[in-house]
């Protein structure tokens, strides 16, 4: 591994840190977030519209704080230099589903603010993306093993 | 797998150990464990020519074909 990559893989799982910091602090701070977006939207949001921003904040940030960690184990593994490994797959595939789950909490909150919908499609599309990554590293896995039986 | 090494026949005829084996053919110990106990998915030309030379033998004195029953 190189100067570079290392260096590549460090500033990873500093935006890890910086990504996981950003969602502990709006988390912590959500009451006042959603009150002062609620006051100033000009978006024409309903009586309980406080409470149901606040549900969505609270139930999608489990998943973004679950992915988040699975990203760091992740880096974690590729900076020790297990690439292509069963774990790795397996965490690809929990960062996979928890995409999808934030996806259908968005979709759900769609119904009370429209711009939930667009989160949801992005989700969803990251949800795929991660996906089609982890049958690459499944596959990757298969080809690492036979150039490891080859002698 | 129907093909068969048969490397340990041919390294106690030849009265070598798998440490010296390995050291003269470049490869490791490990690797040649691997080999030896039928777990390798396949040969490199490289190696196989190593393993005839230093065993003075013929690919064929190595390798085995025994089909499944």
């Amino acid at each position: 591994m190189n100067w570079s990559s290392k260096n590549s893989i460090r500033l990873s799982r500093l935006c890890v840190v910086l990504f996981g910091a950003a969602a502990l602090s709006i988390l912590a701070s959500a009451p006042w977030l959603v009150k002062a977006f609620v006051e100033f939207s000009r978006a024409a949001l309903k009586n309980q519209a406080e409470a149901l921003l606040l549900i969505t904040l609270y139930t999608g940030g489990i998943p973004a704080v679950y992915i988040l960690w699975q990203l760091w184990r992740l880096l974690e593994n590729i900076q020790s230099g297990k690439v292509f490994i069963p774990r790795n797959v397996q965490l690809l595939r929990r960062i996979s589903w928890g995409c999808a789950v934030g996806a259908v909490i968005c979709l759900i909150s769609g119904f009370y603010y429209l711009p939930f919908f667009v989160i949801a499609a992005c989700a969803a599309f990251m949800a795929l993306i991660v996906r089609v990554v982890k049958n690459v590293f499944q596959q990757a896995l298969l080809l690492q093993e036979d150039a490891d039986y080859t002698i | 797998m129907p093909i068969v090494v048969n490397l340990d026949v041919m390294m106690a005829k030849r009265k070598i150990s798998a440490g010296e084996l390995a050291a003269r053919i470049g490869i490791t110990p490990a690797n040649l464990s691997i080999l030896k106990n039928n777990k390798a998915r396949a040969v490199r030309f490289s190696t196989l020519e190593a393993l005839c030379r230093e065993l003075q033998c013929q690919p064929a004195d190595l390798l085995e074909y025994l089909p499944d029953e």
